[in-house]
């Protein structure tokens, strides 16, 4: 069932247009990875559909909530950076969180008490927040963003601004998490997209390149490929050179590899038939022939980069 | 206007004096306790020492990063 | 409204963990008493200043208790409008650049009261500073130069904290359309005093103008009422909402600083 439904989202600044006619469908219950590069507009949009920012023209819907009602309240949301009163224990900004949202004091207390334990701050839940390293404050805006348990749970980054061990420890409370809620977070980096998330939307210069479910993606876009390594000599090196100048129909496109190419083709059998013979009748030196298929990560860096 | 004594005078004035040694010994516990002043620690002690009630209230305002 | 709590129960706590709530009391009752002594101490330090010529005979006016009071007040128009822009400059602008706006108004909260629970504290910390300044200033004029009637005293202490609250609010409307605490107690400190000129140069066409109020407080207390009080009050009350309204309708179009 869709909960959400993008359209037409636009957002010009005074000489760029940051998020340029964006529309995508969230599906309940889906984990769905915004991705792209730095500077794709990937904030401005999910600015957008928590209400910080209006949007120059365009649709934010959701599904199940009656006319008028605040759609702030389906929301939970936890920015890029999040901000904290330092004056503050953790325990009662998640009280004070929870009662911005209309739950009563003793729900917010519960529900606090239950939060810091789950994100692992409950040691720390009596000290005055000015004195948290930025993975406590990164799980205490888990929390907070989670404290009316929101139908869509909004992060920004949510793990980029970590070292090592403070990301695998939020990836693993946000694969529970997805299991709970529906989830939207942005990354830049494909391979968290890759170990989360259901669906991707791949964000580019403020347009959507590519959308859908991973496993669509994947198959949709999944290219042959074939992996060539030859001997740095002098007559191979040469042979290559020249084969490449005019490569022959069935190479779609090619990358330079380390003392070789990776070609892109379309008719694999074809493919290896014609090059095999070709290495042959040129008595190249070859080193190594790997057969294989386009990655995600391809197909990301072809969308972002293209 | 009535002359009043200087015994009186002084223990009208009292009250107001500890009121402003109170707001500077506050002034100097934030200032040493706080963990993020604004400029060097040393300046601030001085200018609550010495500015008086203008120097305490610059220290609140201006001596502290805000949140 | 049990939101609206929330949001002033926690600008009190700030208020409180902030020590403003000791400081700025205590700086207005400092204020405010020693106005009186050192009026009551004046010809004594002029005279113990030496290097006056042989025989010199300084003729002070005669201060009455009023006058004293009156004195008292500008005191608090200066330094302690001058407290209020300081403590209230930042109030939305803080909360806009260090992102905690963002937090708070991506929750189901009324921008509305967002604003209203803020102003709600700064007119609460105002009004118990003056109120206790102004306290200790009759307290020590009574003490010094003779009683005040209570009512004149707690007449023009209404009048007067009107036009604190007045410029508080013009702060926090600052603070809300600027991005620089300074610039917005610097502008709503400037408004404040063209106000004031413009309303004693041209006391006539301006005779509604909340810069009024100063005076209209001093003539509660040198004569016990205050002719031409209900349209300068009206207007200043009506300002006051407009200028909450303004600061609300700014902050729904603009939350959060935005950033590409």
């Amino acid at each position: 069932m869709a909960l959400l439904t993008v359209k037409g989202l636009t957002k010009s600044f005074e000489s760029t247009q940051a998020v340029n006619s964006i529309g995508f469908t969230i599906h309940e219950g889906r984990c769905v990875a915004l991705l792209g590069p730095n500077g794709a507009g990937k904030t401005t949009a999910i600015r957008m559909l928590t209400g910080l920012i209006a949007p120059t023209s365009g649709d934010i819907e959701f599904h199940g909530i009656g006319p008028g009602a605040d759609r702030r309240s389906l929301i939970g949301f936890l920015p890029q950076v999040p901000a904290f009163y330092n004056w503050m224990t953790g325990r009662e900004f998640l009280i004070y969180a929870g009662r911005l949202c209309g739950l009563s004091a003793k729900e917010a207390q519960t529900r606090s008490s239950e939060l810091l334990e789950r994100v692992g701050i409950a040691s720390a839940a009596k000290r005055r927040i000015a004195g948290y390293s930025g993975g406590m404050k990164q799980r205490l805006g888990l929390a907070q963003a989670l404290i009316h348990r929101p139908k869509l749970l909004i992060l920004d980054e949510p793990v980029s601004a970590l070292d090592p061990i403070g990301r695998r420890e939020v990836m693993e409370l946000l694969r529970s998490l997805k299991l709970e809620t529906t989830v939207l977070f942005s990354t830049h980096v494909l391979h968290d997209a890759e170990e989360l998330c259901d669906d991707v939307l791949i964000m580019r210069a403020g347009r959507i390149a590519v959308g859908g479910s991973i496993q669509d993606i994947r198959s949709e876009h999944r290219q042959p490929i074939l992996s060539l390594e030859i001997e740095q000599d002098e007559h191979s090196r040469k042979w290559l050179q020249n084969w490449l100048k005019t490569p022959p129909a069935y190479v779609k496109t090619y990358s330079a590899l380390s003392g070789g190419v990776r070609l892109v083709v379309d008719d694999v059998n074809a493919a290896r038939r014609n090059l095999l013979a070709e290495l042959v009748e040129s008595d190249v030196r070859m080193t190594k022939l790997e057969i294989g298929h386009t990655t995600l990560e391809d197909l990301f860096m072809k969308a972002v980069t293209e | 206007m009535d002359a009043i004594s200087s015994e009186k005078l002084l223990i009208l004035i009292a009250p107001l004096i500890v009121l402003q040694l109170l707001l500077m010994i506050i002034a100097l516990v934030v200032c040493a306790r706080s963990k993020d002043v604004n400029g060097p620690k040393l300046l601030w002690v001085l200018i609550i020492l010495f500015g008086n009630l203008i120097g305490s209230v610059l220290f609140f305002v201006f001596g502290r990063r805000s949140s | 409204m049990s939101q609206w709590f929330v949001l002033y129960r926690k600008e009190w706590l700030e208020l409180i963990r902030s020590g403003k709530l000791i400081w700025v009391p205590v700086v207005f009752i400092l204020l405010g008493a020693s106005q009186p002594i050192v009026s009551y101490m004046l010809p004594e330090i002029i005279a113990g200043a030496g290097n006056m010529p042989e025989g010199t005979v300084i003729e002070l006016p005669t201060l009455t208790a009023s006058g004293v009071m009156v004195q008292t007040l500008q005191q608090f128009g200066t330094l302690g409008l001058l407290i209020i822009a300081l403590i209230s400059m930042g109030t939305v602008s803080n909360e806009r650049l260090s992102g905690t706006s963002a937090m708070i108004l991506v929750k189901p909260v009324a921008y509305s009261s967002f604003v209203t629970a803020k102003w709600a504290a700064m007119l609460t910390i105002t009004a118990i500073s003056f109120g206790l300044g102004y306290g200790a200033g009759w307290y020590y004029t009574a003490a010094l130069f003779g009683s005040v009637s209570l009512l004149a005293a707690a007449g023009s202490s209404l009048l007067f904290g009107l036009w604190l609250g007045f410029v508080g609010t013009v702060t926090i409307l600052f603070s809300t359309l600027l991005r620089s605490a300074a610039a917005a107690a610097f502008s709503a400190l400037g408004a404040a005093a063209l106000l004031s000129i413009a309303t004693t140069l041209l006391p006539k066409a301006l005779a509604w103008s909340p810069g009024k109020l100063t005076e209209l407080a001093a003539a509660q207390l040198m004569s016990g009422h205050a002719s031409g009080l209900w349209p300068v009050v009206s207007i200043t009350i009506i300002s006051i909402i407009a200028a909450l309204a303004l600061a609300v309708w700014h902050l729904r179009q603009h939350p959060s600083i935005e950033a590409v």
